[in-house]
């Protein structure tokens, strides 16, 4: 059984991955092309903010990364002239050097306290953008960013899908080892009980430090994608909206595995995209509202964990037995 | 340097920006202390209290300070109907889900708003609007006097519920100790129920403040002074109703000074800087207990 099941992951694994190779052949039209790099982008970001999550951090800013990484990348590369290929790459470590800093701050702060504090932080970043750093940032109207790729090449916007392909799969490949090294074991550890990591020898503030630096430096990644992609930047960007995007993806898709952000990402985009098609507007909202509502009563671990319950369901119809249900961790 | 006269608008006008969030904050904290949860969604009920007072008042043309009543007892029930549906389910399980939750209502509430309602920001007009009392140096609207009161007397009227009647002294026990009021016979879900649907009416009482003083409502208006009023509650510590006053009271003033002092764009972030710096220096806010 258990075997099976990680054959099914690897197979599923490879399945995906090639179907993200020539989805573009298959879909031909720009705008699903756009959705689908938006998508990819949304995947790093909702997976940046897992691996917070991971380590028992519930963060309600994260917008604040994803836009001071936009934000600095925008503005190395149009003071220096690099490519964004490189400069999305710095502005995320100044994203992680800020989020280091952020989680100095929460270090001793638990789920509300540390959820309203980094809330919190999101605004204020937002109102430093608009205010002391307007002549860098452009104020509310923002400024030009340069493109991934000039649009004079021609299939540019293929060859921007696949390196953002390439960076998605790198950033959750980079996850995975995270997860599965000590780093990961100890994230956990604190996550489940902070004072028997303690005792364990795990050190809660560095592991805490270093969650914030790795989640932040991947949403700085994916808010220079995004920015480096859509070409222009606002101080929209640090929204509340924004905020919570990665949070709904990831609770729908599974909190805390590896494939929670990105079933989530990729499930929420079709489910938009698909109720933009049927007309609706604000429904829209209510019916992820409602659907977000629940699968945390019904399926508190997710989308990924539907198959399992599923398979226990048929199991229990199959056989109605009580009692017999096998033994869980 | 400052008028003297300017300073003391600046801390008027922050006592009846506080008036709101002491309502807010009260309510959450009422939640908080009898069910543990905390309802990042509670501004939403403030707007549709302030959506249910504008519509009454369009029809009716009731003072819409009698209105309050309506919209109150209104949100008592919704806040019931929230509670059975989706609190309670979650009770007791990890901590995240609540705020996860809260995200969900926030995107019900707001969009079932701007579809009943439209997206636009509205507003409405006092009947009293325009009316000011002279007191001492200052020039006061008649407005913001009887929002004061209304707030001093809607946390009067809460006060002598939660002391004198039996119910209230339930809700205090289960607040104080679930399982001890449990073996006593008392019906904690009810006290769920009743507590959040009065944290409700609070953040019902504060929309329709918040409309008959003139400003600008929309249905996305409720994030922001919730948020804030979480903060405050922080701030004066979690469960403890006298922090929640002095707190919303410190945002109200501090919050006006900024936009005074350093500019608009600052109104919002002041109260989140008050907050950090406190949560640096103490954890777990000003009042607050000691310990996790």
């Amino acid at each position: 059984m258990n075997l099976k099941r990680d054959e099914i992951i690897r197979y599923g694994t490879i399945a995906a991955i090639a179907l993200a190779v020539v989805a573009p052949f298959l879909l031909a039209n720009l705008y699903l092309l756009n959705l689908l790099t938006l998508m990819l982008i949304f995947i790093i970001f909702a997976s940046a903010w897992n691996l917070l999550a991971y380590s028992g951090q519930g963060s309600l800013g994260h917008a604040a990364f994803f836009g001071i990484g936009a934000y600095a990348s925008t503005v190395i590369a149009v003071k220096s002239g690099i490519t964004p290929y490189i400069t999305i790459f710095l502005g995320a470590a100044v994203a992680a050097v800020v989020g280091i800093l952020i989680g100095l701050t929460c270090v001793r702060l638990k789920e509300w306290f540390l959820a309203m504090v980094t809330f919190g932080f999101a605004i204020i970043v937002q109102t430093i953008a608009v205010s002391i750093l307007t002549p860098i940032t452009g104020g509310w109207d923002g400024i030009a960013s340069p493109r991934l790729l000039s649009p004079d090449i021609p299939g540019y916007q293929l060859i921007e899908y696949y390196s953002i392909l390439l960076i998605t799969i790198a950033s959750v490949v980079m996850i995975w080892y995270i997860l599965k090294s000590r780093i990961g074991l100890a994230f956990s550890a604190i996550r489940e009980n902070e004072i028997e990591a303690r005792a364990a020898g795990v050190d809660p503030v560095r592991y805490r430090l270093l969650a914030f630096g790795l989640s932040a430096y991947l949403a700085g990644v994916a808010g220079a994608l995004e920015i480096a992609h859509i070409g222009y930047i606002t101080p929209e960007i640090f929204g509340v909206d924004l905020s919570f995007l990665p949070v709904t993806y990831v609770i729908l898709g599974g909190l805390c595995t590896l494939a929670g952000p990105v079933i989530g990402t990729i499930v929420l985009t079709i489910l938009w995209e698909g109720l933009k098609m049927a007309g609706l507007t604000f429904s829209r909202y209510i019916i992820v509202g409602v659907l977000l509502i629940l699968v945390i009563i019904f399926l508190p671990k997710g989308l990924v964990d539907l198959p399992n319950q599923l398979h226990k369901k048929w199991k229990h119809y199959k056989n109605p037995k009580p009692d017999q249900a096998p033994l869980q961790e | 340097m400052y008028d003297i006269g300017i300073l003391l608008q600046i801390v008027f006008w922050g006592l009846y920006a506080g008036c709101i969030y002491i309502l807010l904050a009260t309510g959450l904290n009422l939640i908080f202390g009898v069910m543990k949860i905390v309802n990042f969604a509670h501004g939403e009920f403030l707007m549709i209290g302030a959506y249910i007072t504008a519509t009454i008042f369009f029809i009716t043309g009731f003072n819409p300070y009698a209105i309050i009543i309506l919209s109150m007892l209104a949100l008592v029930g919704i806040g019931a109907i929230v509670e059975r549906l989706c609190f309670r389910p979650i009770l007791g399980t990890s901590k995240l889900n609540e705020i996860f939750l809260s995200i969900g209502l926030i995107y019900i509430f707001t969009n079932s708003a701007a579809m009943i309602w439209g997206d636009e920001w509205q507003s409405i007009k006092s009947p009293y609007a325009g009316i000011t009392v002279p007191i001492g140096s200052l020039t006061v609207p008649l407005d913001y006097i009887i929002i004061i009161f209304t707030t001093a007397a809607i946390l009067c009227g809460l006060y002598v519920f939660l002391r004198k009647t039996k119910t209230g002294r339930e809700m205090r026990a289960t607040s104080q100790n679930r399982k001890g009021a449990m073996l006593v016979g008392i019906n904690v879900e009810r006290m769920d129920i009743l507590s959040f649907g009065i944290g409700c009416a609070l953040a019902a009482a504060a929309g329709t403040l918040w409309v008959v003083s003139g400003q600008v409502f929309n249905p996305y208006m409720g994030s922001i002074p919730a948020v804030k009023a979480f903060a405050i509650i922080i701030l004066g510590g979690l469960g403890s109703i006298p922090g929640a006053i002095i707190g919303g009271l410190i945002y109200g003033i501090a919050e006006n000074g900024a936009a005074y002092f350093l500019g608009g764009v600052w109104k919002d972030a002041i109260s989140f800087i008050i907050l950090i710096i406190v949560l640096v220096i103490r954890p777990t806010g000003l009042f607050g207990e000691s310990g996790e």
